[in-house]
């Protein structure tokens, strides 16, 4: 039983993280380069940017606390 | 440990116990009031100092929450309860950064409680219905059968998902972070941690500024309809 609560922790933190880092990966890459193509607007992108990225990195850290739940369990 | 319920609480008052969070909570209430009042007392017309860095905080808070609400009216009105979300999430979340913070008792950073932030989100949700009513009166209903009645037990979940999401994302971003250090902290004690905790510094502001700005938009949405 205990196994599996360890692999269920895992599995949350672990398909979570792989979302959150391929949308992150979207939203930067998208980012540099209209940073590249329009320089002057460069602070009110990374601002957007980083307001983004929080977002998304909400979704992960749901993953992180359902696995901070389950390890927990095991005690 | 988990969801910060399940340990002793600090001490009684009468029959109240009181935890942790909450003696941390009133520590930042108590250094943010005596940081104003001393920023408030012998105000000069040519500011100095503290009171000057404070005026520029009011007044960059001003232009950023009025230029999301939209109208000088609103600005006015609202920016005093988001500017206290904004203040108080930031010094609670720069809370933790304090040496000792963690492991003795009463120095944790309030949000890392979702009783706090849960409360935080109770207030924004409290308000945003507060406010269109204020703003548009009973035209306020109208806006959970738009487009279409169908939409109304979409509307009302959508009410109800806001606080949920606001407590959540708050929540597990400062506690995630407590908790990973506090890993580190077992597996290496010096230096290792460090830059996590630099990062904590960047976290700590983007997440105080999330919470508000998302704040702002719920209040943007039922403030701005109310001027058509």
């Amino acid at each position: 039983m205990e196994g599996a609560i360890a692999i269920g922790a895992a599995v949350a933190v672990a398909v979570g993280a792989l979302g959150g880092g391929i949308g992150q990966g979207f939203a930067g890459g998208k980012c540099f380069e209209s940073i590249a193509r329009q320089p002057e607007i460069a602070d009110q992108v990374r601002t957007l940017l980083f307001i983004t990225l929080a977002f998304i990195e909400t979704l992960t850290i749901y993953g992180l606390l359902i696995a901070f739940m389950l390890v927990g369990k095991i005690g | 440990m988990i969801f910060g319920s399940s340990y002793e609480p600090l001490f009684h008052i009468g029959p109240v116990p009181v935890y942790d969070h909450v003696v941390a909570q009133w520590i930042v209430l108590f250094i943010l009031a005596v940081i104003c009042i001393a920023a408030t007392r012998n105000m000069q017309v040519v500011p100095r100092g503290l009171q000057n860095f404070f005026e520029w905080v009011v007044e960059w808070c001003y232009n950023f929450f009025g230029g999301a609400l939209g109208s000088e009216h609103a600005a006015k009105r609202y920016t005093p309860l988001l500017a206290t979300f904004f203040l108080f999430i930031l010094t609670s979340n720069y809370f933790g950064l304090i040496p000792g913070a963690g492991t003795i008792h009463g120095f944790v950073p309030p949000t890392s409680d979702w009783n706090i932030t849960g409360t935080l989100a109770t207030i924004v949700f409290f308000s945003v219905l507060i406010a269109g009513f204020r703003e548009q009166g009973g035209h306020y209903l109208a806006h959970f059968v738009s487009p279409h009645w169908l939409f109304l037990p979409m509307n009302i979940l959508e009410q109800f998902a806001r606080p949920l999401s606001l407590t959540l994302r708050l929540f597990g971003n400062i506690f995630g972070h407590e908790m990973i250090v506090a890993f580190l902290v077992l597996m290496a004690p010096f230096l290792v941690p460090m830059p996590l905790q630099a990062l904590g510094v960047l976290t700590g502001l983007i997440q105080a500024l999330v919470f508000t700005i998302l704040a702002t938009s719920y209040l943007a949405d039922v403030v701005g309809e109310g001027h058509h």
